[in-house]
């Protein structure tokens, strides 16, 4: 072959190349005229979960349980009754008829003893256990019991938890969580003076203790033990299996926190974290030893009854998803134990998802609204467990903080305003009142509450989720207690592949036609005909040179 | 009423037509709702713990009459799980094998400060409403005996405790009833798991010799193989 022909198949090959390159079918195609319409949306909507889906108000209504009245309660998801009157009596008074009607053991609150002589119990002994809520199993690929915290989304978590009785989950059927084990851990309250022991029984396979933050204490318990619950100042944290009692008789009242000061970093963030309300001392004080999965109270104590209407307790947390996996890959506690406080690295972590009162977006409006009337005061227990500072703005309403970390502020500091910011474990009393007087209160309506910190109103960086919640005034509220939003279509938020980002944010909503995804473009069939063709005649070619050289050479 | 005085039963008004069929997983097999409940669920409850279904006396279909009387001692605790590795709780047994349509006594002790159940999944539902268990739970160190008559079918019952985690860390054991029917998975000490964990691997210079030597033993092998071939004549040099 001469010079002449080598020129001429080179060329020929460059082309070609070129040629391919330029009709290569890439993973964008271009529409030209024909832009691609908007895509239907697949799936049923009415095979979707519903925004409430209980019709019952047998939950909701002001009921008398065994003496006990329990206030009404306006939302889709309320607390039990029975379980809020076995609370406030203790499991150890309350009759077994109401008690059966709880998932409560029947030492788990137990009162007893009018030490003062004012008509309420004043030795307290609460017990609490250590649950997992979306843990793995070496059985198969599945996590149990479940517990999402928003459509879809199962995040390993720790949890104190209540002494409760039988099954884990709700039923056989199911691999969900009962109601009594949730985040956060519960609300514990109890009365200033009150003679209160709290027993961790660590039902867990890893360490942990109850440290009592910001909670009148002694360092050492009744039997001399250390009380702090701290490993490196008190004693070795309490072991799987085996249970602590921790005691205190508090000296001032205020709205306080408690948590696991194992391995604080990682133990706090699995879940493993509470409010804390020491009330003030009263005659005839009954109190909800226990508010599960925080939100409304609905057994207030005599001092709170005084001067609000309503109390809610409103617990912020937030989660690494990189942290809640672990528990999620692997079953053997000691390999648990190495990725979380070996491998795992808090000072990398960017948190995923943000809660409030354990749910986010649109869970929060099952179980956290805050139901308000008009010219009333309702009164906001805040406390931030989570690892960046929260920004909790009140659409329509400037609130009054009272209590920083549980001191009353003077009435001359108390700040009235729109936005309050926490730290890490700080707390505040806020005092919301419903004049409609264009400072407190702009009016009747459904007004959006949230974290400010704008990450905090995402779940997996998808909006609106996070910490978002309502305060809807009760001439806006349906009757399953979900607010009237006005024609707004919520149901897209229901979808779980919304916030795994597999659709369209507008959803089948007005909007959606205009703003939803363009349908797949078809592959260019020419093209691809044309293309295979191509690197046909260029495989063709090179294997042809191939055979000349070698022909050449002998 | 003072639950520190006496244990309290009671009886539990449970529909005897519940209809579960549609949503049975495969999680713990369940048999089907033969007709009519033949009785309530029965509860008891006191501050030591509480009694699900027991049955002393009700025999299930296919047993003529109680073909004997077992009586076992179940320990649960953390130090019974300290001879499997990687394990938390267990029970000091772990299989039992026993005759159809036996009476079964169970005494149940807890070693440790905390809660801890015996629970059985999988016995008719019509006896034991209303998804087919029987189940003792103390809530501390203590004991509780109580009893329940096995059908006549030869199967495999789980028995675990249902506390979050506790029957992923060790607490789980099976009742082979005749010759049962297969193993449950996850067992310590018995039978593997599903989803095993995986384990570092500890390395160092001698798997890597040993990987070069096969290397090398694998081409001469080969080199074996082909003169053969020659040699017989089947393949050309």
């Amino acid at each position: 072959m001469n010079k002449t022909g080598v020129l001429i198949v080179v060329l020929s090959l460059v082309i070609l190349l070129w040629g391919a390159v330029s009709i290569f079918p890439w993973v964008n195609g271009q529409s030209g005229v024909a832009i691609p319409p908007t895509a239907e949306l697949e799936g049923n909507e009415s095979s979707m979960e519903k925004l409430c889906g209980v019709k019952s108000d047998k939950w909701r209504v002001e009921r008398e349980v065994d003496g006990v009245v329990v206030a009404e309660s306006r939302r889709c998801l309320p607390d039990n009754p029975w379980e809020v009157a076995a609370v406030v009596k203790g499991t150890n008074n309350i009759s077994m008829m109401a008690l059966m009607n709880t998932r409560l053991a029947s030492d788990a609150v137990i009162k007893q003893n009018d030490l003062d002589g004012d008509g309420d119990p004043d030795e307290i002994h609460i017990k609490l256990e250590v649950a997992e809520l979306n843990g793995s199993s070496p059985d198969g690929d599945f996590f149990l019991p479940t517990y999402d915290i928003a459509p879809g989304i199962q995040p390993g978590l720790w949890v104190f938890a209540p002494k409760t009785r039988g099954m884990a989950a709700i039923n056989l059927f199911s691999y969900e969580a009962i109601p009594e084990l949730r985040a956060p851990s519960p609300v514990i309250r109890v009365e200033r003076g009150d003679s209160v022991k709290i027993t961790l029984e660590n039902t867990h396979y890893l360490p942990h203790t109850i440290h009592l933050h910001g909670v009148d204490h002694p360092y050492i318990n009744q039997q001399g033990r250390g009380n702090d619950g701290v490993p490196v100042t008190d004693e070795p944290p309490v072991m799987p299996g085996e249970s602590k009692t921790y005691s205190l008789k508090p000296r001032q009242t205020g709205t306080m926190f408690y948590h696991c000061h194992v391995q604080t970093d990682k133990h706090l963030m699995m879940g493993l974290q509470g409010m804390f309300v020491v009330e003030e001392n009263r005659p005839n004080n009954w109190l909800q030893t226990l508010n599960i999965g925080a939100g409304h109270v609905r057994h207030s104590s005599v001092a709170v009854n005084e001067s609000y209407d309503h109390e809610y307790d409103l617990h912020y947390q937030n989660i690494d998803k990189e942290l809640n996996e672990i528990i999620q890959s692997t079953n053997d506690p000691r390999l648990i134990a190495k990725k979380m406080n070996r491998e795992y690295d808090i000072t990398q972590a960017s948190p995923d998802y943000f809660l409030l009162n354990g749910h986010s977006f649109p869970y929060t409006l099952r179980d956290s609204l805050i139901v308000a009337d008009p010219n009333g005061r309702i009164k906001l227990r805040i406390v931030n467990g989570q690892s960046d500072i929260v920004a909790v703005h009140t659409h329509g309403h400037k609130a009054t903080v009272t209590h920083n970390d549980g001191i009353k502020m003077p009435e001359a500091t108390q700040l009235t305003r729109d936005v309050y910011d926490l730290a890490p474990a700080q707390r505040a009393d806020l005092s919301l009142s419903t004049t409609d007087d264009g400072l407190h209160s702009y009016g009747p309506g459904v007004w959006l509450f949230h974290n400010h910190a704008e990450k905090g109103i995402t779940t997996g960086g998808r909006g609106p989720g996070g910490d978002i919640s309502m305060i809807v005034y009760r001439s806006f509220l349906q009757p399953d207690g979900m607010p009237k939003l006005q024609g707004a279509d919520v149901s897209r938020f229901l979808d779980p592949r919304y916030y795994a980002g597999d659709v369209s944010v507008w959803g089948r909503s007005s909007e959606a036609r205009s703003l939803g995804e363009p349908s797949l473009v078809r592959p260019n069939l020419v093209a691809i005909v044309a293309l295979g063709l191509m690197i046909g005649l260029i495989l063709g070619l090179v294997y042809w040179m191939h055979r000349a050289r070698k022909r050449l050479v002998r | 009423m003072n639950l520190e005085k006496s244990s309290i039963v009671i009886l539990m008004w449970l529909l005897s037509g519940i209809v579960f069929g549609e949503q049975e997983i495969e999680r713990f097999s369940i048999s089907p709702l033969q007709g009519e409940s033949k009785v309530r669920m029965r509860h008891s409850m006191d501050v030591h713990g509480m009694v699900m279904n027991e049955n002393k006396d009700v025999l299930p279909e296919g047993c003529d009459k109680i073909s004997g009387d077992i009586d076992i001692t179940v320990s649960a605790g953390r130090k019974f799980a300290e001879k499997f590795n990687g394990k938390t709780f267990a029970y000091d047994q772990q299989q039992w094998n026993m005759q159809p349509c036996s009476r079964v006594t169970v005494r149940f002790i807890n070693d440790d400060p905390i809660r801890h159940q015996f629970m059985i999944h999988g016995l008719p539902r019509y006896l034991y409403p209303p998804s087919g268990m029987f189940h003792i739970e103390l809530t501390g160190p203590g004991e509780k005996t109580a009893t329940f008559i096995l059908p006549a079918e030869q199967k495999t019952y789980l028995v675990h405790c249902e506390l979050t985690q506790h029957m992923e860390n060790g607490m789980k054991a099976q009742i082979k009833v005749g010759e049962g029917d297969g193993d449950l998975p996850s067992i310590p000490g018995l039978t593997a798991e599903v989803t095993p964990d995986r384990y570092p691997i500890n390395w160092t210079w001698k798997p890597a010799v040993i990987f070069a030597i096969s290397i090398i033993l694998g081409l001469i092998v080969l080199r074996l193989i082909k003169s053969r071939l020659v040699a017989t004549g089947l393949i050309r040099r």
